[in-house]
């Protein structure tokens, strides 16, 4: 089942176009990243999952075949859009009290011992809670709902390292105990690698990657050689070069079956280093299945 | 963490024997970093037969992890005949490492040696040396888990 | 890179017919916990304003009581009490404290309702649980309307009631002050004018927020908005819900509210308003005291100039037309409040972004 499918879909804001073509087929019980620069269509993207936006063009559904902002799909998600958004002058007992009166399930007694665990007093108005403890109540009244699919707008964008880390905590622990798919949007990545096993990439309001990190990581390499030879590799699987007039490192979508050219080194690629290639390089795209050549004989080919 | 209580007061309140660290700089994927310190903490002693994993649940919330990478940690354990998962009751420590008899270690040492020794006389220095042992080594874990039939040993490679 | 399943349009997204929503009594503490401090704000105010009202009329009404009861009529002591009664409570017959009520309402309960949403973000928390937006919004809307509206008609019912006195016929001939019901500003406080005024701001006052999404341009532009329409009504437009009563003369029967005046002379409009100084000079100059040697004028200036062909015209609305225009206005200001209330839910309901 997928947590969230999109065929074509596509978001203009008046003549501004927000989202072109983009197809999507998130699996469930995954934790998935979505990356890309500012204004690549990231929230426009989550917006139009959760319902507060709806598209122009083409098919979304979430949650195995509802569509995005109907009563099933608002029930059974959870949202915690960018800045936390809570109400300031109200407690966060009465945050409580005003989830569990706008949704169908509230676990009001997990709710209370997240709060007592966190060391937020219920009394408390939102408003002179630390960043962290908003974020977390945030994050408590959502997952309290016991929704199915957890959607999360740069989170931990303002929070102080420990604050970051056990917001994550969290929400990795609701994914592990109740199986909850995640969709989070995020600039940082270094945790991405730790976090995240499937792995979106926006740019220019299209989807440049979309797939299981695994098979992301399995599917790229760099390879290292001769700036000179560099040229001769197909320009529809290098993502991103770099290199001095010597030496040329290639990023690649080519797996370890594929043979590497004589006098060339592969080596595995990182989540990070795969995510800045094409956040570098704002037109490449992960085409379906790597599509390896190298215009030379297969004798000068070595494993 | 409720105030006044400090992390390390943890210690020792969780089942298992050892409890997992991450190196985020290492650049070593998640998973293996899991996997490693089982091996290392079994060949130290810190972990026998018997003994219980973490549980997933908590190595999740103790590191922030995705869930699935522990999980895949643990296969990878599995199927090197390390550990077993009981359905219900945890992971646990099936066997130690396989232990290599002295005689055989001190063989293996003498010939490294003897190989260091020729290295150096061609003119490899350490991180030369370094980068030839770890892509051989890659090479043949790669080649071992099931890859195509390997090429030619691979003499005529050149290296940087 | 795994490859996608083509989905045709039909199957990608399931029809979701079973879910029945939320009951809308969950909103009550939603709406209560959220707004409390502007209800709270109405009901003192209100409150405060019918305590005024309260005290003031009963003094009111105790002078008006010794003062048509004194007699004999012209002697110093029943004067006296005339003079009391006509002196009571002039900042409440000025009335203009109440006029800025339904504005302030409409801007201080109506305009922040949406508006504050926007502004700090919150929407993006409220309008994705559960409940669904545009209902949240309806519930909102109906249930602050409603008590909007209550808390001003109740004041009105008082404000009637405070204004008894003023009305009431042979005044005149007492000296004692009275006013005229279609007066603007008093027209507004009473009857059922003042809750739907109320209404109609609180719901400019949400379109508004919905429209500009800022807190404070929404409460000006609201007190703008209800400011400019309850001067084109006073002014104009209250004076045309029926066609006004034609009169020869420049004198227009009992209670009334004089809407234009003209003269004619040989069928043609000559002049609008009473007589102008030009038309006095060239006709009857003697009479209206404009000759030579200037004083008074002898005569009636009228009779003459009727004498030379002139006919006066009076158009007028009669005091008796009270309450047919009480009903016209409440309901115009009730429909246009639906409406505007109506688009809001559907702004709210087309997007959020």
């Amino acid at each position: 089942m997928n947590i969230i499918e999109t065929h074509s879909l596509g978001k203009s804001y008046g003549t501004t176009k927000a989202l072109h073509d983009c197809n999507l087929a998130i699996p469930e019980g995954h934790v998935a990243a979505l990356v890309g620069p500012n204004g690549a269509g990231k929230s426009t993207l989550l917006n139009l999952a959760v319902g507060l936006a709806a598209p122009t063009s083409g098919e979304l559904s979430v949650l195995g075949g509802y569509r995005a902002g109907s009563l099933p799909a608002l029930d059974g998600i959870g949202f915690v859009a960018q800045d936390t958004p809570l109400y300031k002058n109200l407690s966060a007992a009465d945050m409580l009290h005003l989830t569990r009166n706008l949704n169908r399930h509230f676990d009001q007694a997990y709710a209370e011992a997240r709060l007592a665990e966190l060391g937020i007093p219920q009394k408390r108005k939102a408003g002179k809670l630390s960043g962290g403890q908003q974020a977390q109540l945030a994050l408590t009244l959502a997952l309290a709902r016991r929704p199915r699919l957890l959607v999360l707008d740069e989170p931990v964008a303002m929070l102080d390292p420990i604050a970051r880390h056990d917001f994550m905590a969290t929400v990795l622990t609701a994914a592990t105990d109740d199986g909850v798919s995640v969709l989070l949007s995020s600039h940082v990545l270094a945790e991405l690698e730790r976090v995240a096993d499937y792995l979106i990439m926006m740019s220019l309001g299209r989807i440049q990657v979309a797939g299981e990190v695994d098979d992301l990581l399995a599917g790229h390499r760099v390879l290292t050689g001769p700036t000179a030879e560099a040229g001769r590799y197909d320009e529809r699987t290098v993502v991103h070069v770099r290199g001095g007039d010597a030496q040329a490192h290639l990023l690649v979508r080519s797996t370890a079956d594929d043979p590497v050219p004589r006098g060339w080194e592969a080596h595995p690629v990182g989540l990070e280093e795969l995510a800045l290639a094409y956040l570098r390089e704002p037109g490449a795209a992960a085409l379906p299945g790597p599509v390896p050549s190298w215009d030379a004989d297969p004798a000068e080919m070595t494993r | 963490m409720p105030i006044g209580q400090r992390d390390s007061d943890r210690v020792g309140a969780q089942n298992s024997p050892i409890e997992f660290r991450l190196d985020p700089a290492s650049g070593v994927p998640t998973y293996l970093q899991l996997v490693h310190q089982v091996e290392h903490a079994l060949r130290l002693g810190y972990l026998k037969p018997g003994d219980q994993l973490p549980k997933v649940r908590d190595v999740v919330a103790s590191l922030a992890i995705n869930p699935n990478t522990v999980s895949k940690a643990y296969r990878e354990l599995e199927t090197k005949g390390l550990i077993v998962g009981r359905p219900g009751q945890g992971t646990f420590i099936l066997a130690t490492l396989s232990q290599v008899a002295l005689p055989e270690l001190t063989g293996l040492r003498r010939s490294l040696r003897g190989w260091l020794a020729k290295a150096d006389t061609a003119g490899l220095d350490e991180s030369g040396i370094s980068a030839l042992v770890a892509s051989e080594l890659r090479g043949f874990y790669e080649r071992r888990s099931g890859s195509r039939s390997s090429a030619p040993s691979g003499e005529t490679e050149g290296v940087a | 890179m795994t490859a996608l399943t083509t989905m045709s349009a039909s199957t990608l997204v399931k029809e979701s017919a079973d879910l029945r929503p939320l009951p809308w009594r969950r909103m009550a503490w939603v709406t209560w916990r959220q707004h409390r401090t502007p209800l709270i704000g109405v009901v003192a105010l209100t409150g405060a304003l019918a305590l005024c009202l309260l005290i003031v009329g009963l003094q009111l009404h105790h002078a008006y009581a010794a003062a048509i009861a004194c007699h004999p009529a012209n002697s110093a002591a029943c004067t006296a009490t005339v003079a009391h009664f006509n002196g009571i409570g002039n900042f409440l017959t000025n009335g203009l404290l109440f006029l800025v009520v339904p504005p302030l309402i409409g801007a201080f309960v109506g305009a922040p309702l949406l508006a504050r949403e926007f502004e700090a973000g919150t929407f993006r928390y409220a309008w994705s649980q559960g409940f669904g937006r545009w209902r949240w919004t309806l519930a909102k809307l109906v249930a602050l309307g409603v008590v909007v509206a209550v808390a001003s008609g109740t004041l009105s019912v008082l404000a009637s009631w405070y204004y008894r006195p003023y009305f009431a016929s042979g005044n005149q001939s007492l000296s004692l002050t009275t006013f005229n019901p279609l007066n603007p500003v008093l027209f507004e406080q009473r009857g059922v004018a003042f809750a739907a005024w109320t209404l109609a701001a609180f719901a400019i006052g949400a379109l508004a927020g919905v429209l500009i999404r800022r807190v404070v341009p929404a409460i000006v532009t609201t007190l703008a908005v209800c400011g400019a329409l309850t001067f084109a009504t006073g002014g104009w437009l209250r004076m045309h819900y029926l066609t006004p009563l034609v009169t020869r003369g420049l004198n227009v029967p009992g209670a009334s509210r004089i809407v234009s005046q003209w003269g004619s002379r040989g069928g043609r409009v000559v002049f609008t308003g009473p007589p102008t100084f030009p038309i006095y000079q060239q006709y009857c100059p003697a009479q209206a005291g404009l000759g030579k040697g200037g004083g008074a004028g002898s005569g009636n200036p009228l009779q003459c100039l009727a004498q030379h062909g002139f006919t006066f015209w009076t158009s007028y609305q009669p005091a008796s037309r009270f309450w047919a225009f009480q009903w016209i206005e409440g309901g115009w200001l009730l429909a246009l409040s639906v409406l505007l209330l109506a688009v809001t839910v559907w702004l709210v309901r087309r997007r959020a972004v």
